[in-house]
Formats: C-alpha cells, sequence, structure tokens
C-alpha cells in the first residue's frame, strides 16, 4: 500500500496551476489544489479538478491510429510520421504550401510552439501559423 | 510528536501515518510508512490545510483493513466524528495526533479564514456579502437587498465543484449536482440559488466549519458564511449539533414518536 | 418532523432574501372549504409580494455582464468598472 502526493502543474491552459495528485499503489486517484502554490493559492477550474480522469481513461489514445477504408487501424511510429510526411508532400505539390496551416497551443511548450512555426516558415513555406487562443 | 508517531509505526499500531514535510518549498500532506521511518524527522505541522480525512476515506475505499493515523487539527477531528457517524470511516482503524488550533489566535495555526480574516474590498463591500460576516450581521439588510446580494455572490459562480470536492464530508458517489436532469449542463452560471442552496441544504446535518470549501471557491463565494447559518439553524431548529459527539447519530432527531416496529393488528373490540 | 424541515428550509430562505414563500397546512381530503381558503389566502400574500425578484435578474446587467439589482445598480453608475475578459489559453 503506496500512498504518495505528487505536486504537478495543471497541464490545461497557459495559466499553470498548481496542483497535487494522490497516487495511491501507483495510480493517480485524485486530484487537490496545492494551497501555497503562488499561481492558484489552493483554487482550481473544473478542468484542474478531473486531470486525474483525463490520465486514466480508457479513452485515451496509446498508439497512432491510421484511418484505412473509413476504420482506425493501430500502427507504429515510424510508418505514422512517414504516410503524414508523405501526404503533405503531395497537396503542397497539388496545392501549393499555402495550402497547409498550423495550429500551436498553450498545452505544449514555449519551446515547442517556436518549432512548430519554424516548420511551417522554414520547412513548408507557409506564413499560416494560429493559435488555440484566438479561436 | 516525532517521537509519539514513530512508536506508532514500529509498533504497528498505524500502518501509515498522514502528516505534512515540506516538499520543494511547500508544505504538502504526506504519508509516512515504518520502511522509511527516519523521514519521520521531518514531520511538520504545517500552515496549510488539506482534507486529510478525505485521503483516509480513499486508503480505506482501497484497503478496508489498513489502519491510518493522521494529525488531525480540531477541523480534521471534527470531519472525523461526522465520518465515523456515517459510516465512511472504521473509528477503530483510526488514530489522531491532535493539535488544536480553533478559536485560538493565539497559538500557530493553519491558514483558517476564521482566524486570519480578509477584509473585502469596495465593490464587494456595496454590492456583495463580506466573508467574515457573522450570520447576524446580515440581519441590517432588508430581504430585497440581501437577496440581491446573495444573487451577485452566486452569480460569480463558475461551477468548478471545488467546494464539493474538496469537502472533506462529501462522500456520495452520485451527486445530486452532477445529475444531468436535475442540474443544467453547459450554460454558467448554473441554475442560481438554487445549485448553492442544494448544497447548503446537503450539508445540513454534515457541515463542520472547517472553511476548505471557501478557501477552494476561485471566486470568494461566502460558502462558510452560509453553511455556518444552515448549521445554526439545525442546532435550533433539530437540537442537533453536527461533529461534536461521535455516538451521536442523526436519527435520534426523529424523536421517541416514531418506532420502526410494525404495530400488532387490535382486535375490534367496542 | 416535516414541521422542523419546513421551518428549516422557510429560515433559509429567509436568510437569502426570499421570505414568506413557503407555507405548511394540514387539510384533510374531505376539507375542501379549508383548502379553497387556504390557497386563496396564500395566493394573495404572494401576489402582494410581487413579481418573483429572480426573474429581474435575467434582465438587468451591467457592462461587464455581472447581474446588480436595479436598486444597487443605481449607486454604482458613476464608477467605471474595469475587467479585463480573458480568453481561453
Amino acid at each position: 500500500m503506496e500512498v504518495k502526493f505528487i505536486p504537478s502543474i495543471c497541464s490545461y491552459c497557459g495559466t499553470g496551476c498548481g496542483v497535487l495528485f494522490e497516487v495511491i499503489d501507483g495510480k493517480i486517484n485524485s486530484t487537490l489544489p496545492m494551497k501555497t502554490h503562488p499561481v492558484n493559492a489552493g483554487k482550481l477550474c473544473i478542468k484542474g479538478w478531473n486531470l486525474h480522469e483525463h490520465v486514466n481513461s480508457f479513452m485515451r489514445l496509446k498508439q497512432p491510429l491510421v484511418k484505412t477504408f473509413g476504420r482506425f487501424i493501430k500502427t507504429d511510429w515510424d510508418e505514422a510520421i512517414r504516410l503524414t510526411a508523405d501526404r503533405f508532400r503531395e497537396i503542397i505539390e497539388k496545392y501549393g504550401p499555402d495550402a497547409v496551416g498550423i495550429l500551436v497551443s498553450a498545452k505544449i511548450t514555449n519551446e515547442e510552439n517556436y518549432l512548430a512555426q519554424k516548420f511551417a516558415r522554414a520547412v513548408i513555406g507557409t506564413n499560416n501559423v494560429d493559435h488555440c487562443a484566438r479561436l | 510528536m516525532i517521537a509519539k508517531v514513530k512508536r506508532w509505526l514500529e509498533e504497528g499500531t498505524v500502518d501509515l501515518f498522514i502528516g505534512y514535510k515540506m516538499v520543494m518549498g511547500h508544505p504538502l500532506p504526506y504519508c509516512f510508512v515504518k520502511d522509511k521511518i527516519e523521514a519521520v524527522n521531518d514531520l511538520i505541522v504545517g500552515t496549510s490545510r488539506y482534507a486529510l480525512e478525505k485521503i483516509a476515506t480513499h486508503i480505506s475505499a482501497a484497503r478496508p483493513d489498513i489502519k491510518i493515523g493522521m494529525l488531525a487539527r480540531d477541523c480534521n477531528q471534527r470531519a472525523l466524528s461526522v465520518l465515523f457517524i456515517w459510516n465512511q470511516l472504521n473509528p477503530e482503524q483510526i488514530r489522531t495526533v491532535n493539535v488544536n488550533c480553533c478559536p485560538s489566535n493565539l497559538k500557530e495555526h493553519g491558514d483558517c479564514s476564521y482566524l486570519e480574516p480578509q477584509t473585502a474590498g469596495l465593490f464587494k463591500q456595496q454590492v456583495g456579502v463580506n466573508n467574515t460576516d457573522r450570520p447576524e450581521d446580515l440581519e441590517k439588510y432588508d430581504q430585497p437587498e440581501r437577496l440581491s446580494r446573495w444573487m451577485y455572490e452566486f452569480q460569480k459562480c463558475i461551477k468548478c465543484y471545488g467546494c464539493r470536492n474538496i469537502c472533506p464530508v462529501c462522500f456520495c458517489r452520485e451527486c445530486s449536482l452532477e445529475h444531468p436532469e436535475l442540474v443544467a449542463t453547459g450554460t454558467l452560471p448554473p441554475d442560481i440559488p438554487i445549485f448553492h442552496l442544494v448544497r447548503a441544504v446537503h450539508m445540513a446535518g454534515r457541515c463542520i466549519d472547517c472553511g476548505l470549501c471557501e478557501d477552494a471557491c476561485p471566486v470568494d463565494i461566502p460558502l462558510r458564511l452560509l453553511y455556518r447559518k444552515v448549521n445554526e439553524i439545525v442546532v435550533n431548529v433539530f437540537d442537533y449539533e453536527t461533529g461534536s459527539n461521535a455516538a451521536q447519530s442523526p436519527f435520534s432527531i426523529l424523536g421517541d414518536q416514531v418506532t420502526l416496529e410494525p404495530k400488532p393488528l387490535q382486535a375490534i373490540e367496542n | 418532523m416535516t414541521v422542523k424541515r419546513i421551518t428549516f428550509v422557510q429560515e433559509l430562505l429567509a436568510f437569502m432574501g426570499l421570505e414568506g414563500r413557503l407555507h405548511l397546512e394540514w387539510i384533510s381530503s374531505a376539507e375542501a372549504q379549508k383548502f379553497v381558503r387556504v390557497i386563496t389566502d396564500f395566493t394573495e400574500k404572494i401576489r402582494m409580494l410581487g413579481p418573483n425578484p429572480l426573474a429581474a435578474f435575467s434582465e438587468t446587467r451591467n457592462a461587464s455582464g455581472l447581474k446588480i439589482a436595479a436598486g444597487l445598480r443605481k449607486r454604482h453608475q458613476n464608477q467605471p468598472l474595469r475587467m479585463q475578459a480573458t480568453h481561453c489559453l
């Protein structure tokens, strides 16, 4: 019987409230706010209160899935990346680079956001970069 | 206190002890076990309050035969007695190290809004309800003004369910506040004042005035004041003090006139 | 027992500002006259209390979207309310 309390940061929006995970026998049982965290001071929104459901959900994707003939088939990462790259190349050759748009998000780090826009501008060759907060 | 906890763990009086420890500069709840008994040297009382008894209910639900020790402030002790009454915890499995801070401002106490009241801002004083008032203080407003002040407070609600999630005595598996046919989904604020009044009525007889709900409310609705009033009404009308006595059952308020035994049929003899 | 529960709800509503809208009466199905009289009296009492104050809350909104009752709103028309809307992040 192992009970641990792991402090962490909520992964949803860009605010970054401090949460405390109650981990019983290696499984996250519930989420509590961290009372002394400077950002949220012990308060959470409904998304933060339900972080543990997100982690333990049966609907969580664990493998890349490829849609073939209308059904999702499990595959591995190499196959998925190769397929995506091939399709991007086809679309860019046929319709031009501005047919592709990139949406970045507050859930990923600043460095990953920079990488995404660099990918859009340098590799694909388009300026169509936008952010989920503008939606 | 540290010596006592070490002795309990070594002798097997408790299998694990829930207290607080400084982790990365924050006092967080921590579970001390016999295998790592040197960690007990870092046990502190801490200034933040968490609902340790709720964690104890989760652990008991996972393993009912485990013996749990915990650091209990007055509010924790009252919550424990309510949980014992409602059969959520077995009193024989729980041992407590008591730390008393209510109602003192002198002793070292937790971050309790009763002992360290915050003054309300100017706008809130004019249109809302001050969190640190006592229920009698609201008598100075007449009925329409009282309603509009409370409605101002309630319509800030973002339906985060923080008050319900953190409450140590809230244990319903299917909360009626989440029932899709009783509370409309997808609208903010929820049906006020019904949402909060429903919660207040469900807390009658269970709320022990720990104040964690108000600490967890992101918009500072004066929940503690509301539930304190509910407790006053329960004491006046039903003669029942929540959390004071672990042996007192809420069924005692039915009185002597109600019996559950079937009465024998009496032949008509007139 | 019922009396206690109704008293409890009445006191809670009074605390909230909705006093006098709940009434308890024991009437047998044979006492039709009494039933009519109680209902008529109570309807009159409610009518005199005025329209449902909760309906008024869906009408009045100020610039920031917060609802304040008409009486209190007048006191604040001179004070600008500065609020920043933060978008979902």
